[in-house]
């Protein structure tokens, strides 16, 4: 069934698509999928290019935004895949991370990450982690001689706070102990504050008020990058060894594509084409910008080209660099 | 800071924010009359709205509409036995039981004077605690987080039949409730537990189908063999005059109210607990006012005080949840989350700054959940009567809408038809439960709490190993814990000894 859709979906992209079909979207709706639940950053994103996508789209159709949350965004993804229509009227946005579900064979996967008809990508997270500021320690390099255990807040595996503090203890041999289970990354906030933790990893755009309060200081960063962190050290350029820097840079690869926005397999091109167009205009469109900005959102766009290279990158790892990424991380959250 | 009380209610009643408020309030009503459109939803469909509003208007907006949604789904409760949402559902127990027995009217005056009572409570004692608020969430760490879920837990003894067999029973439940509460992916070893390679119980069972299923499944299965109107065969004229009567109830236990109150205040404060937490806790907590057996056995049978708890502490938590919001942009909720995204829309950094610098603006937020509840209450007052009326329908009437809306009701919430499965399955336990006289609400307090004292435990022996636990805070929680535990052990032996003294 996987195979004769993509099949399918092959020979539809190969040029097979009805040069019919020009995307004329009037009186039509259009659903953003949404593989978490409302209020997240998942959801805040979409909501907002759904108020302004429809001006860029010929014939100003609604754009809705339909929350299908469940098993970290699985469901959602496989609903787009193989269940939606490839009528150019589902769009779908996930957990960024499903690349490494699908890389590690987790149970349930049913898509393709290289196959949707990709629209592109309308955020990057930036991973760092920051640490107490009362504490001594004011340079990675410090805090790696510091011979003294640091307690790193998670909220557990599968999500940044706790996979990219584990990959720098065991590849990078930090004294970290990580304890897991708080519910969200401001939970952690106020466990750093009330002192039972002293430090956790996160996105920095999550944690730049509380460096601009001085409550933490950041100290090492992941590949993905933006303006106040450039000068950190990256984890990857630490790894002692070849396996150490790929596992590192796997983790990290599904970050630059941070907000993913992917179309059913098989939407006809010319419809595609419209949408890649309309999504790369509308992130350049200075209300979405100033609205986003008042609501603390960073977006970087990203055409689809780029991000689906990313995925085809990150999926033609070899086998051992993908069982050894195995054994550290898992999917979750 | 008395000042600022004060500016803060001038700033709501200024013409703009007060009709900002009212439109909320107005919409709020609506969807929590629609079903299947929850608070949450409609929140996050109203943000884009704020963006041209200032602080204090877009506050009033948002806050109005949100604090009307959890008044409206106690009436649900009341009338129907369909929880809205996750946090009205121990109103159903007696409320929904004092609606069979024709008291729709009273049940509803209650359960909207108590809430009334709650919000104006929780708003004094958030104004009170705002000096000393940022060190109590602070001394409250995780291993307190999980006492106060262990003292949670210990309400199952008074929520239980008495007796060895009901106490075992319950305590049976509630260990059911934990374990279903570990469905899904740990978050501290990534296992998936329980989960069959089902991908839909990945992320755990949602609390909503589950107790749809449980409480409104049962009550339908009722009506239905019963062959009546939800209020039986009462004569019509005996209904109306009731609603008065909930609220001289609503005074008459005033304490119990107030003390429902605080509890909902201060389980709202404390951040990661949760609205369903508060509600539950406060219902046991009113089932302990039980002083003999035969009153203890009242409790799910229509006993008013088991109606003004949870209604007292599910306004005043509102007030309470908006503290780790404010001050630490920790939301306790997701509707708080949406909340905090509004925060950031309207210039706002939520942190020390909004007890201190936009402390006024922080008591304005207060403000506005106080007079929306104000104005809900009474508009819902007006209408009461009619709507107690409903209870007389006839049930083949009443049964197709209510079916409707409890699978409207479960499934918009994750839009899966997982969550049908998981409220059939739960309606067929509750169903066994009420006819095998096992009680429901100790299992909702385990599933509820589950999670909390899993997590919290693992943190604070992760973090603490055995130090934990002679924590100052700890061990008065635990000693609070077994006082729970053996309260109504002790208060039925004291009723069955003056029963033998009488006697003898």
């Amino acid at each position: 069934m996987k195979k004769a859709l993509a099949l399918i979906a092959g020979l539809v992209l190969l040029g097979g698509a009805p040069q019919g079909a020009i995307a004329q979207y009037e009186g039509k709706t259009i659903t953003i999928v949404v593989g978490f639940k409302t209020g997240g950053g998942y959801d805040r994103t979409a909501r907002i290019l759904a108020r302004h996508l429809p001006k860029y789209l010929p014939g100003k159709p609604n754009v809705i935004v339909q929350n299908m949350p469940g098993a970290n965004s699985i469901i959602s993804a496989n609903h787009v895949f193989s269940v939606a229509k490839p009528d150019g009227l589902t769009i779908g946005t996930f957990n960024r991370n499903l690349v490494l579900a699908q890389l590690t064979s987790v149970p349930g996967v049913k898509f393709d990450m290289t196959k949707f008809a990709w629209i592109g990508s309308a955020a990057s997270e930036s991973t760092v982690l920051a640490i107490r500021s009362d504490l001594p320690y004011k340079s990675f390099e410090e805090l790696r001689k510091g011979g003294k255990t640091v307690v790193i807040g998670a909220t557990g595996p599968g999500a940044n706070t706790y996979d990219f503090p584990l990959l720098l203890k065991e590849l990078l041999g930090v004294d970290l102990k990580i304890v897991s289970g708080y519910s969200s990354s401001s939970d952690i906030m106020l466990a750093l504050e009330r002192k039972e933790v002293d430090a956790r990893a996160g996105s920095y755009s999550s944690l730049q008020s509380f460096v601009d309060r001085g409550v933490v200081r950041p100290l090492v960063r992941a590949r993905a990058v933006e303006p106040g962190i450039e000068k950190l050290p990256v984890d990857e350029s630490l790894a002692p060894n070849a396996r150490a820097k790929a596992i590192m840079a796997l983790r990290s690869a599904p970050e630059v594509v941070g907000r993913p926005y992917v179309m059913t397999p098989g939407t006809p091109d010319a419809m595609l084409k419209v949408m890649r167009e309309a999504f790369a205009k509308v992130m350049k469109d200075p209300e979405l910008i100033a609205e986003a900005k008042k609501a603390n959102m960073d977006l970087e766009y990203m055409p689809a080209d780029e991000a689906l290279k990313i995925m085809k990158e990150t999926l033609s790892q070899p086998k051992d660099v993908v069982e050894a990424f195995g054994k550290y991380i898992k999917f979750g959250e | 800071m008395i000042e600022a009380f004060f500016e803060g209610l001038l700033l709501v009643l200024q013409w703009k924010a007060f009709a900002f408020m009212l439109l909320g309030i107005v919409l709020g009503f609506w969807v929590g009359l629609l079903p299947g459109l929850g608070g949450t939803t409609t929140l996050a469909l109203m943000l884009p709205f704020i963006y041209a509003m200032q602080p204090i208007e877009g506050f009033a907006f948002l806050l109005g509409m949100h604090a009307v949604v959890a008044t409206t789904g106690d009436i649900t409760s009341v009338l129907f036995g369909v929880p809205d949402e996750g946090t009205t559902a121990a109103t159903i127990l007696d409320g929904h039981a004092m609606a069979k027995k024709g008291e729709a009217g009273r049940a509803l005056g209650a359960v909207l004077a108590s809430s009334l009572v709650g919000a104006l409570v929780g708003a004094i004692a958030l104004a009170l605690a705002v000096p000393v608020v940022r060190p109590l969430v602070l001394s409250f760490g995780s291993p307190e987080l999980f006492m106060i879920a262990i003292v949670g837990l210990a309400f199952i003894a008074s929520l239980s039949a008495s007796g060895a067999r009901g106490m075992m029973r319950g305590f049976l439940v509630g260990g059911l409730g934990l374990m279903v509460a570990t469905i899904g992916q740990d978050p501290q070893a990534g296992v998936a537990r329980y989960t069959f390679d089902v991908l839909y119980l990945w992320n755990g069972i949602d609390l909503v189908p589950v107790l749809i299923g449980i409480f409104a499944i049962p009550e339908i299965i009722d009506l239905a063999v019963r062959g009546t109107s939800i209020a039986g065969e009462l004569p019509k004229g005996s209904l109306n005059k009731g609603a008065f009567e909930g609220v001289k109830d609503t005074f008459r236990h005033f304490w119990l109210t107030i003390r429902c109150s605080l509890i909902g205040t201060f389980i709202g404060i404390m951040p990661g607990l949760g609205g369903a937490v508060s509600q539950w806790m406060a219902y046991g907590h009113a089932a302990q006012s039980a002083r003999t057996d035969e009153e203890r056995r009242g409790f799910g049978q229509g006993d008013v005080r088991g109606v003004l708890g949870p209604g007292a502490a599910n306004n005043s938590k509102e007030g309470g949840a908006l503290i780790p919001t404010v001050a630490f942009g920790v939301p306790g909720s997701s509707s708080m989350a949406i909340l905090l995204g509004g925060f950031f829309v309207l210039g706002l950094a939520p942190g020390p700054d909004m007890l201190t610098k936009h402390l006024t603006v922080t008591f304005s937020m207060v403000w506005t959940i106080v007079l929306a509840n104000v104005i809900t209450v009474v508009a819902c007052f007006l209408l009461l009567n009619h709507l107690a009326r409903l209870t007389t329908v006839r049930g083949q009437l009443l049964i197709p809408v209510i079916v409707v809306l409890i699978f409207i009701g479960a499934y918009t919430g994750n839009n899966h038809y997982g969550d049908i499965i998981v409220m059939l399955v739960f309606g067929a336990v509750g169903w066994l439960m009420v006819v095998g006289g096992w009680p429901r609400a100790p299992f909702v307090l385990g599933l509820v709490l589950g999670k909390i004292a899993e997590n919290y435990l693992y943190i604070s022996v992760a973090r603490y190993e055995t130090a934990w636990l002679t924590r100052p805070i700890v061990l008065v929680l635990i000693a609070l814990a077994i006082a729970v535990i053996l309260y109504p052990l002790i208060q039925s032996r004291r009723s069955r000894m003056k029963e033998a003294a009488r006697h003898a």
